[in-house]
């Protein structure tokens, strides 16, 4: 058992849009940056990776200790995470570790993990204990996953595993709900009861806010706009007042990092912009189906709170009169008279942040303390228990 | 077995009035709050059983998270006197995220102390209390 709360918490959520971290009891997360990563393929040696290895080679000689990250100079592909991306590297191609709101690339996690901590926080994870917010559809394999690897590769002293529909109805004030979690990669609609999630009732579309942004693209060039990134030109003040445009060429630059450039800054656009009307019927449309059926794979007995208490969340779920029309369509193809409610928090941070703040709030309440599974115990009954600890 | 939940202490007095609500029948309603300096669910009002709905949804506090208990008298269509015990969480969203997180998380394990509730209630704003919705209910 963990008991000391003297030393706080940290709260990780990594979406599929972008990755939140920051202290258990703040009401924002601290960093939040894209939860993608630059990849450069080495096929051969090039002179950053040579220089690395002398580097190395002379530290070597001089204490004989092994620098610290010495399984990542054996790897093939060179990853930038965070501000890193933010520069156009020649090659690079833009990858994301989470695939239909799982993950399937536990490298590219350890690095946003890694560039969380070290980079972003300056922290130390072994003297943090550390909550994670989970997707609701994660396995159990997937779970011991993320937990060997917090204890073995950070050594944090405790972990918690937390459900992101559950830390969503939580800070929120209900144990029992059906959160509608709409993010960037993915809508997830799933049933929470008593602070369980119903994993029959987890259903989730691909449609999220990047199916949005791509569709305003496509839209935009039907309309022969054509948009260009950021780096693609450089703009100069020749006179007071006075710019030039001068395009530039780079032709080594990968589709993926234009793409996400692009979305990026599109996105940023969009949530600066929130009265912007847009033609949401795309995502609208099969919303209230996946509601329904959700609500329907539930026991009879609590389906009616489940409808009289629906919760909104997520980046995407901001948009203009979704609530609203969410409620509507609903009500018209739910049965009978039953009571339909939508509530969504009226502050546009407290929704989009709503997982991690549950989380923040989670862990950093004095009686959540005995919950943490520790390393101890870790080192006690192995990994599978997490399995106990965190349900 | 652990779950997300807050581990909040529930005080014995809380035990002890909703016993004598269900059985002796002295109370009209109790509301109960949860005090963060002792970590525990604490009685902050009882109210007698002369007192009738208005009263109890007057103690609910607007911007302030609580659960409250309630004992409903109400005649069936078959003419038959009967009541109903209620269990209502009370997180209105003006309150503050913190507190909602903490009496969500602390439900369960609250509820599993109080033996005996027939219906539970969440809610957000006064019209999910209303007692056109508490008649619903406990038909």
């Amino acid at each position: 058992m963990y008991g000391g709360d003297e030393v706080s918490a940290i709260v990780i959520d990594v979406g599929s849009y972008s990755c939140k971290a920051g202290y258990a009891g703040d009401d924002t997360p601290k960093a939040v940056f894209p939860s993608v990563v630059g990849s450069i393929e080495q096929t051969g040696e090039t002179d950053e990776a040579k220089a690395d290895k002398e580097a190395e080679a002379a530290s070597d000689s001089k204490n004989g200790a092994k620098p610290m990250d010495v399984d990542k100079a054996k790897t093939k592909r060179k990853l930038y995470v965070g501000q890193e991306l933010e520069f156009r590297r020649d090659h690079m191609e833009v990858i994301s570790p989470m695939k239909d709101g799982t993950v399937t690339d536990w490298d590219i996690v350890d690095n946003i993990w890694n560039h969380a901590f070290r980079q972003r926080l300056l922290i130390n994870p072994e003297e943090h204990p550390m909550l994670i917010a989970e997707p609701s559809t994660n396995t159990g394999q997937q779970r011991e996953k993320a937990a060997e690897l917090m204890f073995e590769k950070y050594k944090v002293p405790a972990l918690f595993l937390a459900k992101n529909a559950v830390l969503t109805s939580f800070a929120s004030g209900r144990a029992t709900s059906l959160v509608v979690d709409s993010g960037g990669g993915s809508t997830v609609v799933a049933a929470v009861h008593d602070g369980y999630v119903l994993q029959k009732s987890v259903a989730t579309s691909p449609i999220g806010g990047e199916f949005l942004t791509d569709c305003m693209m496509k839209s935009l060039e039907s309309k022969g706009v054509v948009i260009r990134p950021r780096y693609s030109f450089k703009k100069k003040e020749v006179g007071p007042g006075e710019y030039k445009v001068v395009d530039l060429d780079l032709p080594n630059t990968t589709e993926s990092y234009k793409l996400y450039c692009m979305k990026w800054h599109m996105q940023t656009f969009l949530q600066l912009h929130m009265s912007f009307q847009m033609d949401n019927s795309m995502s609208v449309r099969g919303l209230p189906r996946m509601v329904i059926d959700s609500v329907n794979r539930c026991d009879v007995d609590i389906r009616k709170e489940l409808l009289s208490s629906i919760l909104l969340s997520g980046g995407s779920s901001s948009i203009l009169q979704l609530k609203e029309r969410l409620e509507k369509e609903v009500l018209e193809e739910s049965s009978g008279n039953t009571r339909v409610k939508v509530l969504a928090s009226g502050n546009s941070v407290e929704r989009r942040f709503s997982v991690w703040i549950g989380g923040s709030i989670l862990a950093s309440l004095g009686s959540f303390q005995q919950m943490w599974f520790s390393k101890a115990e870790y080192e006690e009954h192995g990994v599978s228990y997490i399995q106990r600890k965190c349900p | 077995m652990a779950n997300a939940a807050s581990g909040m202490a529930v005080d014995d007095e809380c035990k002890l009035k909703f016993l004598e609500l269900k059985a002796k029948r002295t109370y009209r309603f109790i509301i109960y709050k949860i005090d963060e300096k002792k970590k525990m669910v604490v009685v902050e009002k009882v109210g007698e059983p002369v007192l009738n709905y208005d009263d109890f949804a007057a103690s609910l506090p607007a911007n302030e998270c609580r659960y409250a208990i309630f004992d409903y008298d109400f005649v069936t269509e078959e003419n038959c006197q009967k009541s109903k015990i209620f269990f209502i969480a009370w997180s209105p969203d003006t309150s503050r995220v913190r507190s909602k997180m903490i009496y969500a998380s602390s439900k369960d394990r609250f509820k599993r102390e109080l033996d005996g509730i027939q219906v539970e209630l969440q809610a957000t704003d006064p019209t999910e209390v209303g007692l056109d919705v508490i008649r619903g209910r406990a038909n």
